[in-house]
């Protein structure tokens, strides 16, 4: 058997986009807000099916449903956390409860996909042209999507590092009680990274649907895959969850060829992020984040 | 209308067993086990496997337990020393990935196909009224047998242990109990009662494939515990009963009402509305945490009366 391997990197930078997209934001809300928000899969299938109704459904194009898929489910991540996990927090609420109402909310999202779309899968009509470069094969969709990813990261980093938001970002995940008493707005802060992350994950979103289907579960499908970027990477760390999210996404790209190769079956291409999660937590959390530990 | 009551009955029997089972790990110790389902599924998929050699049923159950027991050992060792996040992911992605599994390997039970499954106890030419009496009697059976255990649990000195490893791990420690090995027994106890419901729900359903083990099935139990109150075996009843009502109320709703909104899809918008207000405003439950009843305490607070009332004190 032959693999080419030159498109098999080529589809990890694929996957490793769409996750890094997609785990940015829960990465950093989870380290900023101490919880994992396992709703975070619904604010991907809602970016999904908003670009979709955007893109499909009034006939815009892909750019405006990029923007309006990143602006309505950065404000509906934002209105989650301000409405359900501040004052939750706020009356004292342990971990284990936050989880749970993450869980609900994420029902409550869901369904409501559910019922204002439909369950039937849905499918993007635009067809993206197929070419060849070298031995490679690529499609308009994919450079859009590594276009994006690879845009977004950047114009973060030049916020984290180049304004003053960014510094109060850093400022707030690295100590938050030395931030607050620095007079940094730590509840605007977090409020600011939970609308990103909701926009981010809607882009992952619109992108993961392109490539593969629409339905209310498109966002559950992957939110392991993101847990597994978000705790390689290190909880809150934004360059952490960068690197995890290509090292996971060649780990599942090569697994498949070795899988392949042992004559199992395909399908347990998703156990690979799986495996990976539960090995780094299991055998040392945050060890890539070390790697990015910055002065 | 009977035999759909009936049906009923036997559903909150086998999810009240596993609603128990996740009350004594997150209700009593406070482990987040995010991945109920998993144990679940290995106790139908053992009882499926095994009752197809043709073990008798009590053996198929009782193993079913077992091995879920065992599973729960396996998995406690690493995750247990996990914070509750932690320790919630990883079983989630644990369960994830034995359902995979399942699905992937048509040698172990059929895969993705399912397998069929003979029910517990089947006798020749009874009615389906009569084979869903016997199966009630079979499920409450361990149904009672599960509370007691649980009751006896939360009410002795290690009931008393495990509440106070999920207030203050830490100084639990300091007091000389081995966390690592209490919480590594809840879990293999709450393992061994999800087995045996899952068991019990393979023979019931006659049939077991892999998309009926999804996450969904834990969250389910979750809602019963968070809703009926946990640290409270009563409440875990309750809530079992309740959500099983809500979900049999939107099938019917789905037949006989017309409504703006699929009553499939309002159920869980309720359920997750529901969940938060509850959260937000009876974070402890319908029914409060039970207080310990051990007969030292008893001794404790009778003495105290006795010295209080002493007159001339």
């Amino acid at each position: 058997m032959t693999v080419n391997w030159a498109q098999i990197l080529f589809n990890s930078v694929i996957t490793g986009s769409i996750y890094l997209l997609g785990a940015v934001g829960l990465s950093v809300t989870y380290g900023l807000s101490g919880f994992p928000n396992f709703a975070h899969a619904e604010f991907i299938t809602l970016g999904a099916f908003i670009g979709y109704f955007v893109a499909e459904q009034l006939g815009l194009g892909l750019p405006a449903a990029l923007i309006v898929a990143f602006l309505v489910t950065g404000i509906v991540g934002f209105l989650c956390y301000r409405g359900v996990f501040q004052p939750l927090a706020k009356r004292g609420a342990s971990i284990i409860h936050l989880m749970v109402a993450s869980i609900a909310l994420g029902f409550i999202l869901r369904y409501s996909i559910g019922a204002a779309w439909s369950w039937h899968p849905l499918y993007f009509t635009t067809t993206w042209s197929a070419f060849d470069v070298g031995p490679l094969r690529v499609t308009g969709l994919w450079l859009w999507l590594i276009f994006v990813a690879v845009g977004l990261a950047f114009i973060m980093h030049l916020i984290l590092t180049r304004t003053k938001i960014g510094k109060a970002i850093r400022a707030t995940s690295s100590n938050p009680e030395l931030a607050l008493a620095s007079g940094i707005n730590i509840d605007r802060v977090i409020w600011i990274t939970w609308f990103v992350g909701g926009g981010l994950a809607a882009i992952a979103g619109i992108f993961r649907g392109a490539d593969t289907q629409i339905w209310p579960m498109t966002g559950w499908d992957i939110i392991l895959p993101m847990f597994a970027v978000a705790i390689l990477g290190g909880i809150g760390n934004f360059y952490g969850a960068i690197a995890a999210a290509f090292v996971i996404g060649l780990a599942e790209n090569v697994g498949v060829v070795a899988l392949i190769a042992v004559g199992l079956s395909t399908e347990y291409r998703m156990a690979i992020p799986f495996l990976i999660l539960i090995i780094t937590l299991i055998v040392k959390p945050q060890w890539l984040a070390m790697l990015f530990r910055r002065a | 209308m009977l035999l759909y009551g009936l049906d009923f009955l036997v559903f909150v029997g086998i999810f009240g067993i596993v609603a128990l089972s996740l009350n004594l790990e997150f209700g009593f110790a406070g482990l987040a086990n995010f991945g109920k389902v998993a144990f679940f599924l290995v106790g139908a998929y053992t009882y499926a496997v095994l009752s197809q050699i043709g073990v008798p049923f009590y053996l198929c159950l009782i193993t079913a337990a077992v091995i879920a027991a065992a599973f729960g050992f396996v998995i406690s060792l690493p995750a247990l020393r996990l914070r509750a996040d932690y320790l919630a992911i990883s079983v989630l992605a644990f369960g994830e990935i034995l359902r995979l599994l399942i699905k992937a390997e048509h040698g172990i039970a059929g895969g993705v196909w399912g397998i069929t499954v003979s029910p517990a106890i089947s006798l020749a030419g009874v009615s389906y009224r009569v084979d869903l009496l016997v199966n009630i009697g079979l499920v409450y059976f361990c149904l009672l047998i599960c509370f007691i255990v649980a009751q006896l649990l939360a009410n002795s000195p290690y009931g008393r242990v495990m509440r106070a490893i999920r207030e203050d791990e830490v100084a639990a420690e300091a007091l000389g109990k081995d966390r690592a090995k209490y919480k590594a027994q809840i879990f293999m106890i709450g393992s061994a009662m999800a087995g045996l419901a899952g068991g019990l729900y393979a023979q019931y359903l006659q049939f077991i494939d892999p998309y009926m083990f999804m996450p969904m099935i834990t969250f389910t139990v979750w809602m019963m515990v968070i809703l009926g109150g946990p640290a409270n075996n009563w409440g875990a009843l309750l809530g079992a009963g309740l959500v099983e009502f809500f979900d049999r109320g939107a099938n019917l709703a789905k037949d006989y009402l017309v409504l703006p909104v699929d009553p499939s899809n309002l159920q869980y918008i309720l359920f997750g509305a529901l969940i938060i207000l509850v959260l937000f405003y009876r974070p402890q439950g319908l029914l409060k945490e039970s207080p310990i009843k051990t007969k030292a305490l008893e001794l404790v607070r009778y003495g105290r009366g006795v010295v209080n009332n002493k007159p001339g004190k």
